[in-house]
């Protein structure tokens, strides 16, 4: 499947502090991407740079960042700087993800609104800013990395479940909007995977063990061949839709 | 005039198959509730008469006909003698199905009767209901078609072939058939139920009350007849191909625990 290679694309993943967002990076690395890490929190240089070397281990080139993901600024500065140093953008992955689970009537306006920036608000901001070199090349490739709290609820975690749904459905309108455009946006729906979103928590990561199909949960490089996939010639029609790698906890009543 | 005069179904005539018991009598009740003559079907006469009985002691008029869902002509002749007897349909309630032999097997142990009877149950007989209704509606003027799925439709279950297939493909049979008669002013939609086990208490012991429910309790029969009165009224009239789940929210969460609420509280910046 020669399609599926991705020699001489350039990829930016946001959230590589993330379990996903760096099996992902270094996923499209092996695929043959040269990849830029960068972390949404400045804090989290230290793991941007970590994810950057294993993507120079495997061969590719790759830049390390860590940026204020709610910052237009900075989203826009990083772009510019991975098209400087890398030479153009084919591939946007955002893992931007801040966990948050608390009852309603403990949920403060301004951790809603925190919420929702940094789980949403900092994806449309890394879509803008990367649309302007995909959008003068005529092609793009963009993933957006979402939970199954996309697509249903789950008690104490309003603000997240809400943001994350957001995420799924700006792709959906998006991928309308930017058909004709040479520009794909597709999301990634992942399953209960060990350290991430909500499953940080540990007393949920254990009942939920238990309770899904296959007993367990993802580890975060099995989210890897569906990215690879969206992001290569082999999902050239494939556009507005979401991808679910959930060990089949969807098809459960 | 009020909203609620538009739930008035005085004058309409109403089919229920499944009428004999559980949800199907009790939509046949709510329906008469509501004003509708109600034809009751199912197989066992005795079932079905009682359910008439309660119909007409609420005032409508009541047929009970006993009626084999799989068989093409039987169904056939339901719709036939409703509207000879009562003079028109208006109301078609595709209540009847349920577990078949079967039903509980894993793919390669199940037989091709079996595969045959609970698609004929649960699937053909909507099937030929609607073939055999749908001519009169359309000659009316309009009509109402009421499919019974189940939240196995929107999603499988363990070992759970026949009937998860059977209730899926009548959401989209549903679907097809508001495209396809949405200009002869009949509607069609589909009631989702959730748990409802009828007073089985093998059913519910598995349910173990409801607990895995979000509501925490199973469905009571009687709060299935809010939503058809409201599909079977002038209220529905702009809802067409569309579903109404009640499930205790069952649906809207099932990927976690029933019960798990984590605390995680935001990260400083």
């Amino acid at each position: 499947m020669q399609e599926l290679r991705l020699d001489g694309k350039v990829a930016l993943v946001m959230g590589v502090e993330n379990g996903i967002g760096r099996a992902l990076a270094v996923a499209l690395a092996e695929a043959g991407a040269d990849v830029a890490c960068c972390a949404t929190r400045p804090s989290q240089e230290v793991a941007a740079h970590s994810c950057a070397n294993e993507v120079w281990a495997v061969g590719r080139r790759s830049l390390a960042a860590a940026v204020r993901a709610t910052s237009p600024q900075e989203v826009e500065a990083l772009v510019e700087r991975v098209v400087a140093e890398l030479g153009r953008l084919d591939i946007l992955v955002n893992a931007h993800d801040l966990p948050f689970a608390l009852p309603l009537e403990e949920t403060g306006p301004e951790q809603f609104r925190r919420v929702l920036a940094e789980n949403l608000e900092a994806v449309y901001l890394a879509i803008r800013a990367a649309s302007r070199p995909m959008l003068a090349q005529g092609k793009g490739r963009i993933i957006n990395v979402v939970p199954l709290l996309a697509e249903r609820g789950l008690a104490n975690a309003t603000a997240y479940c809400a943001a994350k749904a957001g995420v799924l459905n700006l792709t959906r309108a998006l991928a309308l909007e930017w058909a004709r455009r040479g520009i794909a946006i597709n999301a990634l729906g992942c399953g209960w995977t060990e350290g991430e979103g909500l499953a940080s928590d540990p007393e949920a990561q254990a009942a939920l063990g238990r309770y899904l199909p296959y007993r367990r949960l993802a580890q975060p490089r099995e989210m890897a061949g569906a990215a690879v996939y969206l992001a290569s010639e082999a999902a050239d029609f494939v556009t507005g839709q979401v991808i679910w790698v959930d060990g089949g906890a969807l098809s459960h009543i | 005039m009020g909203v609620l005069d538009g739930l008035s179904l005085q004058g309409k005539v109403a089919v229920v198959t499944g009428a004999g018991r559980g949800l199907g009598r009790a939509m046949a009740l709510a329906l008469a509730r509501a004003g509708a003559d109600v034809v009751c079907a199912a197989r066992s006469q005795e079932q079905i008469e009682e359910t008439a009985r309660l119909v007409r002691e609420l005032g409508p008029r009541s047929l009970a006909l006993p009626t084999d869902v799989t068989d093409p002509h039987q169904c056939t002749n339901l719709i036939e003698t409703t509207v000879r007897e009562l003079g028109r349909i208006d109301i078609l309630v595709n209540n009847a199905g349920g577990a078949t032999p079967g039903s509980d097997k894993p793919v390669e142990e199940i037989k091709d009767e079996e595969w045959r009877l609970g698609i004929d149950t649960n699937l053909s007989s909507v099937f030929y209901c609607c073939r055999a209704a749908i001519p009169h509606m359309v000659r009316q003027g309009g009509g109402k078609i009421i499919n019974v799925s189940s939240g196995y439709g929107l999603r499988g279950g363990r070992n759970n072939f026949i009937y998860c297939s059977a209730k899926a493909a009548i959401i989209n049979f549903t679907r097809s058939l508001a495209l396809t008669y949405a200009r002869y002013n009949i509607q069609a939609n589909c009631i989702v139920p959730g748990f409802f086990p009828h007073e089985n208490p093998e059913v519910l012991q598995y349910l173990r009350g409801g607990q895995f429910i979000p509501m925490g309790r199973v469905g009571r029969d009687e709060e299935i007849g809010p939503a058809c009165i409201f599909l079977a009224s002038s209220l529905s009239d702009h809802m067409n191909g569309g579903i109404i789940v009640l499930d205790g929210g069952g649906l809207a969460g099932g990927q976690a625990p029933t019960g798990l609420a984590p605390r995680i509280p935001l990260r400083e910046e």
